[in-house]
């Protein structure tokens, strides 16, 4: 039994219940399947009721939860890597490497809205972890640089480069569905 | 002509820094900046349709109801009227409905007990469960070699039950609780599979709510979604038992009461 008090409850729902669309978008982000996704949800939820003692009022709610989400995801992900179960080697040995060289789309925004939200989604997915995460705090839910850094763990000048090569490699895997789509080479 | 950089790129889209006059003059980086704008953009609208689910809500609600003190539970009115803000439409039939979660092959309907540690606890022997013994290196039955490698991955000889009446020990596995590594390791008995988890927190934090005395020691003992677990303090540890309901929590105590002190 956690025992939280009804005004912890209040509070909680105040500071953090109130976030859990954000929490929803980063397990869809981060996971590659809806029910594992809602599972993530779940799990981040019942660690923040727990650690809700050790939340600072009037510190940004939604970085101390999206940080959850984000170190429960980690767990899991080592969790999975010690019991073999299915883990994207290419996601540890991409992370670190930049991104291909590709030319300039001219017409960015244009060619963008030919993709539906799920395959924009699915390519994100496609990303390697670290890159995924950072370019899913910084441009979905538009944390500070300083924040994304805090969650993830690393220097603010990372997250920049991070957040820069994750992109690229979003248009990259863009690019090809729109190759084959004959959106582009026209 | 020197062009911006990836971080004076990204400094501009945050905004934190204004649009440099080089931008102007320079098509390069012009079309650069406004792709990134555009795929970040992009980004932003494809998840704005995503919204939690009145179940998934209704789910966490449930969560956050039972994490509350029983006499908070009990109150009644003033805490359902909270919750009404929450607009969970479905709140007053769902509250009457036995309503059953598969979630990740759990069963999270929980009991009056639930907790988040006992819910990772779960987790872990249901991991556990899923290995496969014959492809995985941390797969030995060798008390000695789970004794070993569990030192090579945590530093210390985690106790280990005296074997015999039908048990066995399968094989061993690292894991993340509240955050921090802990080693498990997992027995076959003739009454199923039980996973014994060490951990460093007190067994009284982990959410427990039964204590008793057997060989003069106390031991918790606590049940959750399908499983059954009971914990007890041993040296530095806490060894928390967890197995499916098959696994009574009398057989779960007498495989902690075998536990024994690894070799110095």
């Amino acid at each position: 039994m956690i025992n939280i008090s009804q005004s912890d409850i209040d509070e909680f729902e105040n500071e953090v219940l109130q976030h859990i669309d954000s929490v929803c978008r980063a397990a869809m982000a981060l996971c590659r399947e809806r029910q594992e996704a809602e599972d993530l949800v779940q799990t981040t939820f019942l660690k923040a009721m727990e650690r809700f003692g050790t939340f600072k009022k009037g510190t940004n709610g939604k970085a101390w939860l999206l940080q959850i989400v984000r170190n429960t995801w980690i767990d899991r992900l080592r969790h999975q890597r010690v019991i073999g179960t299915t883990v994207r080697i290419e996601d540890i040995q991409l992370a670190e490497r930049p991104a291909a060289e590709e030319s300039v789309w001219s017409n960015a925004c244009d060619l963008l809205e030919n993709f539906s939200d799920e395959q924009v989604i699915n390519a994100l997915q496609e990303l390697p972890d670290e890159q995924r995460l950072t370019l899913f705090l910084v441009d979905v839910e538009r944390l500070s640089l300083r924040d994304v850094a805090e969650i993830t763990g690393v220097a603010v000048g990372t997250v920049k480069s991070r957040s820069g090569r994750a992109r690229s490699q979003l248009k990259s895997k863009l690019a090809t569905h729109a190759k084959e789509l004959g959106l582009t080479g026209r | 002509m020197t062009h911006l950089t990836d971080e004076q790129l990204e400094d501009i889209l945050q905004g934190s820094i204004p649009e440099p006059e080089h931008v102007g003059n320079c098509r390069v980086c012009r079309d650069r900046l406004i792709e990134q704008a555009a795929l970040r953009e992009r980004l932003t609208s494809a998840f704005a349709p995503v919204r939690a689910g009145d179940a998934l809500r209704e789910r966490i609600g449930r969560d956050l109801r039972r994490a509350a003190s029983p006499a908070e539970s009990k109150s009644g009115d003033a805490g359902r009227g909270h919750w009404s803000r929450w607009a969970w439409p479905v709140a007053a039939v769902a509250a009457a409905a036995v309503m059953v979660f598969t979630l990740a092959g759990i069963y999270l309907a929980t009991s009056e007990d639930a907790s988040a540690a006992q819910a990772e606890l779960v987790k872990i022997h249901q991991h556990n469960l899923s290995s496969e013994p014959s492809v995985h290196f941390y797969t030995d039955a060798d008390p000695e070699n789970i004794s070993h490698y569990l030192k090579t991955q945590l530093g210390f000889q985690p106790a280990l039950p005296r074997l015999g009446q039908g048990m066995s020990l399968r094989g061993c596995c690292l894991a993340h609780f509240r955050g921090q590594m802990v080693g498990s390791y997992v027995v076959n008995t003739p009454k199923g599979v039980i996973s014994i988890i060490v951990v460093t927190d007190p067994p009284k934090t982990l959410g427990m709510s039964r204590t008793f005395e057997h060989d003069r020691q106390t031991f918790w003992a606590g049940s959750f979604a399908k499983s059954h677990m009971v914990a007890v303090k041993f040296g530095r540890f806490t060894y928390c038992a967890v197995g499916e309901t098959s696994a009574s929590h009398d057989m779960l105590t007498d495989i902690l009461s075998r536990l024994v002190h690894p070799k110095p």
